[in-house]
């Protein structure tokens, strides 16, 4: 029972990190948040490890913490232009965005999770399938962060927070999830080395700029 | 029925007589934390006494709504008194004329009013203020009225009452998920309402006025009423915050136990006081614009809360 609260502290908690990174405008805070996300997946890995007394687990949290955590975190910081703690980006209006992704958020409970997922049975609650519902919440706040921003840092971030809840909806769901997670490592790395390239090209993206003829 | 009566008439009566000690309270004890000696705690009661002596200023083309609102919207909080557990915990003798959403749609009507009263004076400054309002308040009453509504899913009646028993039986439930984020919601939405300071500063400066700026045009005895009435405004709110949200413990209802919920009234709203001032002398005020991210946030946090309590049960 205890248990099941602090996994839902965790999940909480992880939602509402995600809810930090699309309500800021330094990218430098963005990439803090993500960090903390990442610590948050690795300590919701290490409590089902425990309590499942799984090593696959384990192991798994601690490839987050150091992959996902330390890594990317890393990558992203020293690519970052030299005044790192100034850059930021214009015109975010974070009313608008937190509506928006409240709109999001409500689609994703009551019409995809209560038809699709309901059935589904995790780890740590067999029965209640509600913990399900926040790798899907972070999916979308993933995917929304992409969409509404222009900067190349922060849809960086965004698709790896959509990762985020890939690797959370594994640890959840699957008993051997690691090789998700070496899939999904392997993909964000490849993704972070190749978008490090570009944003030394350009930092900020126009609207569709590349497509036209 | 005797009983019934005397709690009646002491939560009315306290709530009516004692709002505006806990302004003076929080006036004093600011002033102690910035090493100033400060206002008495009565200053507000000197306050109310001197205006309602004080002739009244009616500004040229107003109509009746500006001298009438102050008594209406009065009269929506006195109602708001009897109808939400503010200092006895179980229902009393009006109890039954609204509930809790209704007490939420009490609040937002109060505003309307004074801010249809504030436009009518016809005054600039004012007007500004209540665009301002009306430009914050589609969020901090949206948000309001979820967290009322999320707190009845918890207990699956739309009474505060109910929902205050229901904390005090189940001591865990104070600390569930949901629980958390609606407190932290609602505790967002009392610092907007009752104008602290991270969102706005008191008195009358024209940069950080939004409250403030409805009671410009009023004088005399109209300003008296005005003030009285956001006294009992922040009582309220603070305690359906302490009672329903943050602390339900300690009130009793028996005769004559319940004339101990005054001081376990007091105490807890110290507790209150408390908190607030922490955060009144460390944040500094925001700017204007960023006061509706300020309420995105408890809006979203209130959703999430509606989200959470009907996913988890």
């Amino acid at each position: 029972m205890i248990y099941d609260g602090i996994v839902y502290l965790i999940s909480a908690s992880i939602l509402v990190s995600a809810f930090y990174i699309q309500g800021q405008r330094y990218i430098m805070s963005m990439i803090r948040g993500q960090l903390v996300q990442s610590i948050l997946i690795a300590a919701a890995s290490f409590l089902l490890a425990y309590l499942e007394n799984s090593l696959d687990l384990l192991i798994l949290g601690a490839l987050i913490l150091i992959l996902r955590g330390i890594l990317i975190t890393y990558m992203l910081e020293t690519r970052m232009p030299r005044r790192k703690s100034y850059v930021f980006e214009e015109g975010v209006n974070v009313p608008y965005l937190f509506l928006v992704d409240l709109v999001f958020i409500v689609i994703a409970v009551f019409i995809i999770y209560s038809i699709i997922f309901s059935t589904l049975v995790p780890i740590s609650q067999p029965g209640n399938s509600s913990t399900l519902l926040f790798p899907l919440l972070l999916f979308f706040q993933g995917i929304f962060l992409i969409t509404s921003r222009r900067s190349t840092y922060t849809q960086i971030v965004g698709y790896v927070e959509e990762e985020n809840g890939l690797v959370l909806l594994a640890i959840f769901l699957l008993p051997v999830p690691i090789i998700i997670e070496a899939s999904v490592f392997l993909d964000v790395l490849a993704l972070v080395v190749i978008s490090s390239v570009i944003t030394v090209e350009k930092s900020t993206h126009e609207r569709m700029e590349e497509l036209r003829g | 029925m005797l009983t019934l009566i005397l709690e009646t008439a002491t939560q009315f009566l306290f709530v009516l007589l004692a709002a505006p000690l806990f302004a003076g309270i929080f006036a004093k004890f600011k002033a102690m934390v910035e090493s100033r000696k400060g206002p008495s705690i009565f200053q507000p009661y000197f306050d109310l006494l001197k205006l309602l002596k004080k002739e009244t200023l009616v500004p040229q083309g107003s109509s009746i709504l500006f001298r009438y609102v102050p008594y209406v919207a009065f009269g929506v909080y006195c109602l708001i008194t009897l109808i939400i557990p503010v200092v006895i915990p179980v229902p009393i003798i009006f109890t039954a004329s609204a509930d809790f959403l209704g007490g939420a749609i009490l609040f937002s009507f109060a505003a309307f009013l004074k801010m249809a009263a504030a436009m009518d004076s016809g005054s600039n400054l004012a007007a500004m203020g209540v665009s301002r309002l009306a430009s914050f308040n589609f969020l901090g009453e949206g948000a309001l009225i979820t967290v009322f509504i999320a707190v009845s899913l918890i207990t699956a009646t739309d009474n505060p009452y109910t929902t205050n028993q229901y904390l005090v039986s189940n001591p865990s439930a104070n600390i569930t998920l949901v629980h958390v984020f609606a407190t932290l919601a609602f505790f967002m939405i009392f610092l907007y309402e009752t104008g602290k300071i991270p969102l706005e500063s008191s008195g009358m400066q024209e940069l950080g006025m939004i409250d403030e700026s409805l009671n410009y045009e009023y004088s005399g005895r109209l300003l008296a009423v005005n003030k009285w009435s956001s006294y009992m405004k922040q009582y309220l709110l603070g305690s359906v915050l302490l009672n329903v949200f943050l602390f339900p413990w300690g009130l009793y209802s028996t005769y004559p136990y319940f004339l101990l919920d005054i001081p376990v009234m007091i105490g807890k709203w110290l507790l209150l006081i408390f908190i607030v001032m922490i955060i009144e002398t460390t944040l500094a005020k925001v700017r204007l614009f960023k006061i509706l991210d300020y309420l995105a946030v408890a809006f979203t946090f209130s959703i999430l809360f509606l989200l959470l309590s009907e996913v988890m049960h």
